[in-house]
């Protein structure tokens, strides 16, 4: 379906390590249009980012190996791509942040250098000057001030907010269609996250790029996504649009999510509200819904049947749940 | 959408019944036995080993450092119990030049044989003889012995001003450090050896005659191995104090220290409670790698004729009274090299091992 | 920038003060009597009042030690003790060369085997390959000098009773010329010489690449989809690079060691052998002049590698 962007069917990601096989990402499906984005949020560990990594195939293959699905990117199954097939596309039609801009730049070349690279690399007609160019015109973009002389900066002289900024310059250079964005705000400041978070809403806007948004604030979900998938323990255990996440979750583990979040309003001395317990072992994964031991509404079909995403009758929303809310 | 209450009748007892929308946090979460699957098995919290045990553990893996030991701790005993064992095994020799000798003489690693040169291995002198008729595996035995004295005598210096001023350097900083720093630069500008060939090419004679008449040093050529031993410890100590000093700052600003000290404990209590035994695992490193270059320092200095002078034996000196014989006696300086060879390789992987032990990050 | 000179400088100052004032100290307490020693038979103690005069010898120490800088500050190291009349740079200006030559080659054969031998191995971690390298890598740097050393020459002894007497078992032959003579001579010493300083760079730039390997900019770069090639050699490779060249600077140190070693076994006449023939003869201002030149050489060697690493490392500016 020429329709989606991306469709991801029944992904699965493994990680082989000598105390046994971890289902990092166990059977997920999702869509994205173009234009759209979907953010994807849940705690550490539940295989969010292997999701993003496993899209653009960054995965380290010992010891990961994506070990069944597909990845349609315009059409195509990503997984029957060659190396260089990939390489052509990552930075030009895909291009993925990261989460610590203190350690994603290359500190012996000027920035400058790092996005002119980029659009040499995938747009062959291009000349050296044009490329420069091409990488003050981003980082204006990204209203990194003085840019022109900037450009010829190196990453140490640069703040961590500005740092992921340039990342963002670097990403949207050769105009991608889908921009994944691992956790890129969570190693900054709170103000400043506001800043790059609008920044990235304005250029996709602008642009027409889908985003991925990895995150596990609920916060920055709310404020730049149109879709929301919540995962838990390797699958998606929620998958709805925005305002319904927010108003009306169907999943536990959502309800849980969202009670824990402490309130401005709440009464004074009243308790917080965690959610019990710990995410599951992924060596030993639980038989049947992998929340069910930590779920208040568990019943018995819970612990032995695993779930599918199914619709709750509420438009587009779906949960993997027997007994939504 | 109704919020059944249902007992399972797999559930644990103090597993919280599904039927409230919110779960304070009580200590039932920490339980020790809490199911995690319908099978119905339990999980014990493990006893969490010490980091110290936990490296421990890890050398104990890492195969090569484990055999390297094993070679070292044989070399040891070889050198400590080897030559009295040796000297009591043969029968009385009847020795043309020098009537009949017992075993504890023609087995004792300066006494010459003058007409048993360059001899193979036999039966009377298992590993040969040299060109002054000498056991050669006795005098293997006496170098190795003098490898492994020079050793601990330089560590223990090394060990102790290493801790000593790398501590102060470290804890207190001002004018201790900067002194350690700027004779640290000093000796290092003495590359390698040259310090030691100069103190013992200059005051070794000396040393000599002057302390051949203390008791037990005694006129062996041993007395230079005092010499030999100083100048080496002085070349090591300022690296290991640096490591020293390196650790201690770490530690002076961790927070259990910073606890220490607010709780009024006193520098002296902080520095021998906190600090130096954290120290431990810097100190072992660096004395294991130091023990191999202390070995082949003395080793190198004997080579060039400036460390243990004959009739007493050391390793270098084997190989160097055997240069000359390269073309005809081969066998004389390959094997105080094999052996050499050996134990050093044994401290280089040993080193390793330790390194890696203590923080496997490190490797790759 | 300046400020990081001079301060470095500064420091060098007085590193230099320290060796030379250790180095006089050993002259000065040295036992013996080299004017004794030096007129021999024709031995009267009026001349040697004279003698002692004349080499400043009857001074106070601080004053000797003060005509000793003012004299090394000159480039000049004094008369030798042993021939009288003969200066110590007459006798130091012949070894020169012959070292200077036998260190550069070790040091080039050094980083130009090996780090792409490190590098390589790091590309291949973990495999036979990898293994394989370290292994052999850390005998050969295990194993001291003098060791190889002495299996070198016993495979050059061995060569010469195999090819009839015809390959040189010892000296170095011209130096700087390259004829297949002279290479013969120069072939294993160098080798041997280069061997552990080789391991020890393969080692370090093994250690260096992987852990560059790892970093978060490494993904990067491969996110934005450029070739694999690029990513090793333009984005991994030059911060590999920077650890190693400070190395350079430390192997200077090494060098100076080992050439004592090498030059002794394989009998070829560099400074360390004049400086361990002169320690036998008791010739204290050569040996003075000897440590004073490596050492201050070592010092600068250091300095060079530090200025090098702020030329690499675009973090490092000024201190």
């Amino acid at each position: 379906m020429a329709e989606n962007l991306l469709e991801v069917n029944n992904l699965k990601t493994y990680f082989y390590s000598r105390n046994g096989v971890i289902k990092a990402v166990d059977d997920v499906s999702f869509t994205i249009k173009a234009g759209e984005t979907l953010g994807v949020v849940g705690e550490s560990g539940c295989g969010k980012s292997v999701t993003a990594l496993s899209v653009i195939r960054l995965i380290a293959t010992p010891p990961g190996k994506i070990v069944g699905g597909e990845i349609k990117f315009e059409g195509e199954d990503i997984l029957e791509k060659s190396n260089d097939e990939l390489s052509d596309i990552r930075g030009s039609k895909i291009s993925m942040i990261f989460q610590d801009p203190m350690t994603s730049l290359n500190p012996v070349l000027t920035i400058g250098y790092q996005i002119a690279e980029t659009v040499k690399r995938h747009r062959k007609d291009v000349s050296n000057d044009q490329a420069w160019k091409r990488a003050i015109e981003m980082l204006d973009l990204v209203r990194i001030p003085d840019a022109k002389r900037r450009a010829k900066s190196y990453p140490h002289e640069f703040s961590g907010g500005m740092r992921q900024r340039v990342m963002i310059a670097i990403a949207l250079a050769c105009n991608p269609q889908l921009l994944i964005a691992d956790e890129p705000t969570t190693a900054l400041d709170v103000t400043i996250q506001a800043q790059v978070l609008e920044l990235m809403k304005g250029l996709s806007q602008e642009f027409g790029t889908a985003v991925m948004l990895i995150t596990h604030d609920l916060g920055v979900v709310a404020g730049t996504c149109q879709f929301v998938n919540v995962m838990y323990a390797g699958h998606i255990v929620e998958s709805a649009p925005v305002k319904q996440i927010f108003e009306t979750p169907a999943h536990p583990y959502t309800v849980g999510l969202l009670q824990s979040i402490p309130r401005v309003d709440s009464l004074r001395g009243s308790r917080l509200n965690p959610i019990g317990g710990q995410p599951p072992d992924l060596l030993n994964p639980p038989k049947g819904c992998p929340y069910a031991p930590r779920c208040p509404k568990k019943q018995n079909r819970c612990l032995e049947e695993r779930p599918e995403l199914m619709s709750v009758d509420r438009g587009k929303q779906m949960a993997a749940c027997f007994y939504p809310n | 959408m109704e919020m059944k209450e249902n007992r399972s009748e797999i559930a644990a007892p103090n597993v919280i019944l599904p039927d409230t929308n919110t779960i304070p946090i009580t200590e039932d979460w920490q339980s020790e036995k809490v199911p995690l699957n319908d099978i119905g098995q339990t999980k014990e919290p493990k006893k969490s080993p010490t980091p110290f045990q936990d490296s421990l553990r890890r050398f104990s893996r890492d195969k090569r450092a484990m055999a390297s030991l094993v070679v070292i701790v044989l070399f040891v005993l070889i050198a400590i119990v080897g030559p009295p064992i040796y000297q009591h095994i043969g029968s009385v020799y009847n020795s043309p030049l020098n009537g009949k000798i017992p075993s504890t003489t023609y087995h004792n690693f300066s006494h010459q044989e003058l007409l048993r040169q360059d001899e193979g291995p036999s039966a009377q002198y298992w590993l040969g003889t040299d060109d002054l008729g000498r056991d050669l595996l006795a005098r293997l035995m006496q170098g190795m012995l003098i490898s492994l004295s020079v050793a601990i005598m330089v560590e223990i210096v090394d060990i102790s001003l290493g801790i000593f001023v790398g501590v102060l350097a470290g804890y207190y900083g001002g004018w201790i450090d900067q002194l350690l720093a700027r004779f640290t630069d000093i000796m290092f500008a003495f590359p390698g050896l040259l310090f030691v060939i100069l103190l013992t090419g200059i005051f070794g004679t000396n040393v000599d005659t002057v302390l051949a008449n203390v008791p037990i040093i005694g006129p062996n050529g041993n007395a230079r191995l005092l010499l030999v031993s100083l100048a080496l410890a002085i070349t090591v100590w300022p690296l290991m104090a640096r490591y020293v000093r390196g650790q201690t700052l770490q530690l002076k600003e961790q927070q259990f220290v910073e606890a220490a000290r607010t709780s009024g404990t006193s520098d002296f209590r902080i520095i021998t409670r906190h600090i130096i035994p954290n120290l431990f695992s810097i100190v072992v490193i660096a004395s294991t790698l130091n023990i191999a270059g202390t070995i082949i320092g003395e080793a190198g200095i004997s080579l060039l004729g400036l460390g243990v002078q004959p009739p007493g034996s050391s390793i270098g000196l084997m190989i160097s009274d055997a240069l000359t014989l390269l073309d005809t006696h081969p066998w004389e300086a390959i094997l105080p090299s094999a052996v050499l060879a050996i134990i050093v390789v044994s401290f280089s992987f040993i080193g390793d091992g330790l390194r890696d032990a203590f923080d496997p990050r490190a490797k790759d | 920038m300046i400020q990081f000179l001079t301060k470095r400088f500064i420091g060098l100052i007085f590193v230099i003060l320290g060796v030379t004032f250790i180095t006089f100290i050993m002259g000065y307490f040295a036992p013996g009597n080299p004017i004794r020693a030096m007129m021999g038979d024709h031995y009267n103690r009026v001349l040697e009042a004279q003698l002692r005069h004349a080499y400043g010898l009857d001074l106070p120490w601080y004053q000797q030690y003060y005509n000793f800088l003012m004299h090394l500050v000159r480039f000049d190291f004094g008369t030798s003790f042993k021939y009288a009349n003969r200066p110590v740079w007459d006798i130091l200006k012949d070894g020169v060369p012959i070292s200077a030559e036998l260190s550069l080659w070790a040091l080039i054969l050094q980083v130009v085997i090996g780090v792409p031998l490190g590098i390589f191995s790091a590309l291949k971690a973990n495999t036979w390959v990898d293994t394989l390298n370290m292994t052999v890598a850390l005998v050969i740097y295990a194993i001291p000098v003098f060791i190889l050393a002495v299996t070198a020459q016993l495979i050059i002894v061995w060569l010469d009773k195999a090819t009839g007497g015809s390959w040189p078992v010892s000296q170095w032959g011209t130096p700087w010329a390259y004829s297949w003579d002279d290479l013969q001579y120069k072939i294993v010493p160098i080798i041997v010489y280069a061997a552990a300083g080789l391991a020890y760079f393969a080692r370090l730039a093994r250690t260096s690449m992987l852990e560059v390997l790892r970093q978060d900019y490494v993904r990067t770069a491969r996110a934005k989809g450029l070739h694999e090639r690029v990513v090793i050699y333009r984005h991994a490779l030059r911060n590999a690079m920077i650890p190693l060249v400070t190395v350079i600077g430390l192997s200077i140190g090494f060098l100076v060691t080992g050439a004592f070693f090498i030059e002794y076994i394989f009998s070829i006449p560099g400074i360390a052998k004049i400086t361990l023939d002169s320690i036998n003869n008791l010739d204290y201002p050569v040996i003075q002049g000897t440590t004073v030149l490596l050492a201050v050489g070592v010092v600068f060697g250091n300095l060079i590698s530090d200025l090098l690493y702020t030329v690499v490392d675009p973090r490092i500016k000024t201190e």
